[in-house]
């Protein structure tokens, strides 16, 4: 049976037809988180609500968004009231919501941090306003609830740790609207007493149940107080704004309370410590000063004081007998100076020292007159001896020698070079005469004699001579037998003789 | 002296106590920081014996201040 096909306007018509007369999809309230939150221009709000497993589209109109309380923002965990349509144009469905409010956490999670980021912002958490707390505090002021466990935790540690100081507590609600305003009236009343120290906090709880403790105006006071505030805030995974201004911040309340004081049994045994070494040292001084003292007393100066005074006496007559010989050398060997120059010559007759310049003075112009004179009459007689000289006195003589002697090598050169020529005459001579030169024919037939008995004595070697002679050669398949091996019955077998050859087979 | 807190009778001790132990201290003075020293002794251990209980007392809205009873 043929069914009736539907086009996809009819199909998703139908759908919508039935979706809206279900009421279980009307007024409906879905829990979920916000995320891929839009605004379009036309003012209507587009986002996806979200739990662990699944999606739903969900739309808020723009009439609808003037009702909200808050700004919804992605991560948000609300309660969407309103109905489930179909959007038919596109096939799908969505929740258009009526109404939405905040779920629980994920609201305080927002909160959180947009605070936490602002006052960090701001400077509120920087280290350098971290003011230091007293190590031996004598007042310790406790803001949180008179009947909580937190302040009897608190008290209890003092007192075992440190029963030496006084604890006030001021007292505050911990949890609700209404505590944040207290914890900041407490905190402001707080300073007017001398305290060392102020502990605020409570004992554990949810998230709603710790939120004062996140709010501005507590955070505020905390800085703004100017006596060093402990927080400790619920259990140690707990960390609050409170936290982060504070001075320091405590997990516990009874850690709050380790932090504020010491342990007066720590502090006795360390005044103790100092006792003992305060003796000890002292003991050491008094040793060390009497050995001192010891070592000065047995010295000989302090036994025998005059030896001072002998030693001082040995040493300046020392001194002055070292003096007396040291000046009496000086004088002697000065005198023994003048002595030696007293004696000389020339201190007893100065004179002649001039009789000395004067001989050597005199020497010295003899020696030069007479080397000067020397070389005078040298040079003389070696003129003399150049105006005597032949060639000075008649030059032609020199001109006719050498006219002589040059006659005498054209007459050598003359005799040997007709030598020569008549040398070589003789030799083209014998050249001529030769017999090569009469007969050159002669030397070309001795040259083909010779050639003819070569030949001769090749045509002794031809094997076909042999052949003449009788002999023959055989071969088979054109190749020479050279022995029996070589052919076998029934070869055909060709012999060649002078004159022909034999065809032949082997039988 | 005997008016300073705690905390600074323990400091001028450790002072006086790093200051003998360093040795280079003519013995007059010596003497005299040591006696210094005992007598801090005393005025510590004194304050630190001196309360056997911390008192805890609540600040009330009129300023009253009212003992603390843990078991209320």
């Amino acid at each position: 049976m043929e069914k009736e096909k539907l086009t996809v306007s009819q199909i998703n018509a139908y759908i919508k037809k039935r979706m809206s007369m279900d009421h279980g999809l009307k007024n409906i309230y879905v829990k979920g988180e916000i995320s891929n939150y839009k605004s379009y221009p036309r003012g209507h709000d587009y986002f996806t609500l979200k739990d662990e497993d699944s999606q739903l589209k969900a739309v808020i109109y723009n009439h609808r968004k003037r009702f909200l309380e808050f700004v919804p923002e992605n991560g948000m965990k609300v309660i969407v009231k309103g109905t489930i349509e179909v959007y038919e144009k596109n096939g799908y469905y969505q929740l258009k919501a009526n109404s939405i409010t905040e779920d629980g956490l994920g609201h305080y999670h927002i909160l959180f941090e947009k605070l936490k980021n602002k006052l960090k912002d701001e400077g509120l958490f920087d280290e350098k306003y971290k003011k230091e707390i007293p190590k031996y505090p004598k007042h310790i002021g406790v803001v949180t609830a008179s009947n909580g466990a937190a302040v009897k935790d608190i008290i209890t540690t003092i007192k075992r740790r440190y029963p030496l100081c006084e604890i006030l507590i001021f007292p505050s609600l911990v949890q609700g609207k209404q505590a944040a305003p207290q914890i900041t009236a407490q905190i402001k009343n707080a300073q007017k007493y001398d305290l060392d120290t102020l502990i605020i906090g409570r004992g554990g709880g949810s998230i709603e149940d710790l939120w004062p403790f996140n709010e501005e105006i507590v955070a505020r006071a905390i800085f703004e107080c100017k006596t060093p505030i402990i927080s400790a805030v619920g259990h140690e995974i707990d960390f609050t704004i409170a936290d982060f201004v504070a001075d320091l911040r405590a997990p516990t309340p009874t850690a709050a309370a380790e932090l504020a004081v010491p342990q007066i049994k720590e502090l006795k045994n360390n005044v103790n410590q100092l006792t003992r070494r305060a003796n000890k040292s002292m003991n050491k001084i008094i040793q060390d000063k009497k050995i001192n003292l010891n070592n000065i007393t047995d010295k000989q100066i302090i036994k025998n004081p005059e030896s001072i005074y002998d030693i001082k006496q040995m040493h300046l007559d020392h001194l002055i007998s070292n003096l007396n010989n040291f000046s009496k050398a000086i004088i002697s060997e000065n005198k023994n100076k003048l002595k030696i120059l007293e004696k000389s010559n020339i201190f007893k007759n100065p004179e002649s020292i001039y009789k000395l310049q004067k001989n050597s003075l005199e020497s010295l112009i003899n020696s030069l007159n007479y080397s000067s004179k020397n070389i005078i009459s040298t040079n003389k007689n070696k003129l003399k001896i150049i105006k005597n000289n032949t060639a000075l006195k008649n030059p032609k003589k020199i001109y006719h020698e050498k006219q002589i002697s040059l006659n005498n090598y054209i007459n050598r050169i003359d005799y040997s070079s007709k030598k020569i020529i008549s040398d070589n005459r003789n030799q083209l001579e014998i050249i001529k005469n030769s017999k090569i030169l009469k007969n050159p024919n002669e030397i070309k037939i001795r040259k083909q004699n010779q050639l003819l008995n070569e030949i001769d004595k090749l045509e002794i070697l031809n094997p076909l001579l042999t052949l003449k002679r009788g002999y023959s050669i055989a071969k088979s398949d054109d190749k020479v037998i050279t022995s029996v091996k070589d052919v076998k019955t029934g070869d055909e077998v060709d012999i060649k003789l002078n004159d022909g050859i034999i065809n032949t087979k082997v039988i | 002296m005997e008016n300073m807190s705690f905390e600074e009778s323990l400091e001028k001790l450790e002072d006086i106590v790093n200051k003998l132990e360093k040795g280079d201290v003519p013995l007059d003075d010596a003497i005299d920081e040591f006696n210094k020293a005992m007598n801090l002794v005393k005025i510590c251990n004194d304050k630190l014996n001196s309360a056997e209980e911390a008192i805890a007392k609540i600040v009330q809205e009129n300023g009253d201040l009212i003992e603390f009873n843990s078991n209320e």
